[in-house]
């Protein structure tokens, strides 16, 4: 028992050793995960649009609305001095777009009932059609805010009335009809924003004009408390059948090359050991034979275990992948290493040379890993191929990844992946050693 | 200590082996020699357990066969290819193969330091073996062989590809072990070695043992005659005269009695003249 440990801890140091292997049987398998991961949608949720952000005015209401676009999660603000630097952003696909605020921002937030408005410019790439539409929603939203601000604001909209009662009073081409309607108009905004009739708990009355000054402490009233239109957001708990993001399907395609890894590396050791002469010294030594290749299943069952578990701490400490069923993916993970590391002990007892296991290696199982899902992702197979891929142990191996993690398989629908691995792995080992018995023979 | 009675191994239609039947007696050095392709390694193979004969017998005397892993442990192989991994240091080589013998703990680490002594690695005990010379990696070859102490060892040209020191290095060393009371089987097709170490020589070519005795006793038998070499004047010049004869010395003194003598050489037979005798002189592919 201790020889077969000491085969398999000396074959995992000289796999440490060996770099090609070592990064193509733990590192690669990261980083494919992370790539493909990325190009097929990253977090999963809405990416933040990165935009730019000219303020030209850099009033009061400008800056509260420069705050509110840095503020909002679904905008990522970089700040452009000058309206050419913000283009330049935009040209050079650095940002989405970038949103000017131009001089006279405040003047028209404070003019919205005389002409005035707030103004904003977004200047765009034309074939970011997509993010245009969001943006505009996102930028419409923000100006409401902003209204709404000015509004909410008791001092800032008398001045506001006060404006527009000006403006009104001094345009002599007004027909009579429309003085009249927005007299009535200013006249009912003042009285709400005097008494806070539409106000909340807090409302407390404003002070008629030559009336008494209100009392301390008491909050100010008008329209700030008027919330025309309400939407109250509730999170929903969702069971889902489908990945949350991408990553849950990428990390267990990770998984599969990182077995690929293993196979190839430790499929290639005992040809190496025949070629450098030193299974001459392992079968001299007073160990049966059969320890030979237990201890290379060993080593390889070990670092097939270690890297999926590497995979899948980068996965949920990382990337947000979450491990639904946690004792599922231990079985996963145990039953994965174990078939594969059947297949190796296939493949290294039948290969006579280096040279041999590694274009078995490419020819066998790299097909196998791209039948089962070890490229496109399972479920986007075509029917004939999902088929074919049953002969795979690749797609087993996904599929009881798949299922501690987004599938969320029950132990029966478990029970297939399991038992197709199993028999890899039974499989495996038994061509191992009868074609070792007959190569020594 | 070591009987090997009447084997034979084909590979394919090729006979390897053929009807082979030694014994190498406790505390000898045993020297196999015999041209590239004679079957020594495929007869060291058979020693070891590592190749079943087609048929015949290989036993350790009060041990047993060596195709029975627990038999394995007393004897020790030095193959020919150097079986070492190049990417382990001369120590962990060491440590991993004493593992393999059932060394723990202290034992094994006494052993390792020990060994590395013998062979002249310790300096270089934590560099890796792709780091070593030629002549080092042969004698790690030899470490690892000794590493669990074993009564019997088995060396399979163990100075091939070396330089002289390493060589003279590696020889004194087998003649240490051979002087603690080791049982050695060596191979080899270099005539020198088998001459300086063997306490019995067999002869080997195409699977066949061809000729089996100490070098005196092979010699004897099979060295053929002395050649005298004589340069002495002629009508037209100097002229060489070889004379074989079994008694050289009284050729010499005959030849100087006539005069004009101006060099004498002594070719007695040795171990090469024996190989070449049995062997033949043609190349072998």
């Amino acid at each position: 028992m201790r020889a077969i440990v000491a085969v398999a801890m000396k074959d995992l140091l000289l796999l440490t050793r060996d770099r090609a292997n070592f990064f193509f049987t733990f590192i690669f398998p990261v980083l494919f995960a992370i790539f493909f991961g990325l190009i097929f949608g990253g977090g999963g949720g809405t990416n933040a649009l990165d935009i730019a952000l000219v303020d030209e005015d850099g009033g009061p209401a400008a800056v509260a609305f420069a705050g509110d676009l840095s503020a909002d999660a679904g905008l990522t603000v970089h700040e452009a001095p000058t309206r050419a630097e913000g283009e330049a952003l935009v040209r050079r696909g650095e940002v989405v777009a970038a949103v000017v605020v131009p001089d006279g921002f405040e003047e028209g937030a404070g003019a919205i009932f005389s002409g005035g408005s707030i103004a904003l410019e977004a200047v765009m790439d034309p074939t970011r059609k997509a993010e245009a539409g969001l943006l505009e929603g996102k930028l419409n939203e923000l100006g409401f805010r902003q209204m709404t601000r000015t509004f909410g604001d008791s001092a800032k909209m008398n001045a506001t009335l006060e404006k527009a009662r000006g403006q009104i009073a001094g345009a002599d081409d007004l027909p009579a009809a429309q003085r009249l309607l927005f007299t009535a108009l200013f006249n009912s905004l003042e009285g709400l924003n005097r008494t806070g009739a539409l106000g909340g708990p807090t409302a407390a009355a404003l002070p008629a004009p030559d009336g008494p000054a209100p009392a301390a402490g008491t909050p100010a009233a008008g329209l700030g408390a008027w919330r025309p239109v309400m939407v109250t957001v509730r999170e929903l708990r969702i069971d889902r059948k489908g990945p949350s993001n991408s990553f849950e399907i990428s990390f267990p395609q990770g998984v599969a090359w990182g077995l690929l890894g293993c196979v190839g590396a430790f499929g290639a050791s005992l040809a190496a050991e025949r070629q450098r002469g030193t299974l001459i010294r392992l079968r001299s030594a007073p160990i049966p034979r059969g320890y030979i290749l237990v201890g290379k299943a060993l080593g390889c069952f070990i670092a097939c275990v270690f890297v999926q578990g590497l995979l899948l701490a980068v996965a949920t400490v990382g990337f947000g992948v979450i491990v639904r069923q946690p004792g599922t993916m231990a079985a996963a993970v145990l039953l994965s290493s174990f078939g594969f590391t059947g297949v190796m002990m296939a493949i290294a007892a039948i290969s006579r040379t280096e040279a041999g296991a590694s274009g078995m290696g490419r020819a066998i199982v790299l097909v196998l890993a791209m039948i089962g899902g070890g490229t496109v992702p399972l479920f986007m197979l075509p029917p004939f191929m999902e088929t074919v891929s049953n002969a795979s142990p690749f797609k087993w191996a996904i599929l009881a990844v798949e299922g501690a993690l987004w599938r969320t398989s029950t132990p029966r629908e478990m029970l297939t992946p399991a038992l197709a691995l199993i028999a890899f792995g039974v499989a495996g080992f038994l061509v191992g050693v009868v074609w070792m018995r007959r190569s020594e023979a | 200590m070591l009987r090997l009675t009447h084997l034979r191994k084909s590979f394919g239609g090729v006979v390897a082996v053929d009807d082979l039947s030694l014994e190498v007696g406790r505390g000898e050095v045993f020297g196999l020699l015999g041209p590239n392709g004679a079957g020594k390694s495929t007869s060291i193979a058979m020693a070891v357990g590592l190749l079943d004969p087609d048929s015949g017998t290989v036993e350790l005397d009060g041990v047993g066969r060596p195709t029975n892993a627990a038999v394995r442990r007393h004897l020790g192989v030095a193959p020919q290819s150097l079986a070492l991994y190049d990417d382990l240091t001369g120590e962990e080589n060491l440590r991993f193969f004493g593992r393999l013998h059932g060394l723990r703990g202290t034992a094994l680490r006494e052993r390792v330091g020990k060994t590395l002594e013998m062979v002249g690695l310790s300096p270089r005990r934590a560099h890796r073996v792709k780091e070593y010379s030629g002549g080092m990696k042969r004698r790690l070859n030899l470490a690892v062989a000794m590493i669990h102490d074993p009564p019997m060892l088995l060396l399979d040209e163990p100075t091939a590809g070396v330089d002289p020191q390493s060589r003279n290095n590696i020889l004194d060393l087998v003649r240490t072990l051979a002087a603690e009371g080791r049982t050695i089987l060596y191979t080899t097709h270099y005539m020198e070695e088998a001459s300086r170490l063997c306490t019995r020589v067999g002869i080997i070519d195409r699977g066949r043992l061809l000729a089996l005795g100490t070098v005196a006793e092979l010699v004897a038998r099979h060295g053929g005659l002395s050649v005298v070499t004589i340069d002495r004047d002629a009508p037209d010049g100097r002229a060489e005269e070889r004379i074989q004869t079994a008694e050289p010395v009284r050729e010499i003194a005959r030849v100087m009695g006539q005069g004009n003598v101006h060099a004498v050489r002594i070719d007695r037979p040795d171990l090469e003249s024996v190989f070449l005798q049995l062997t033949g002189r043609s190349l072998r592919d």
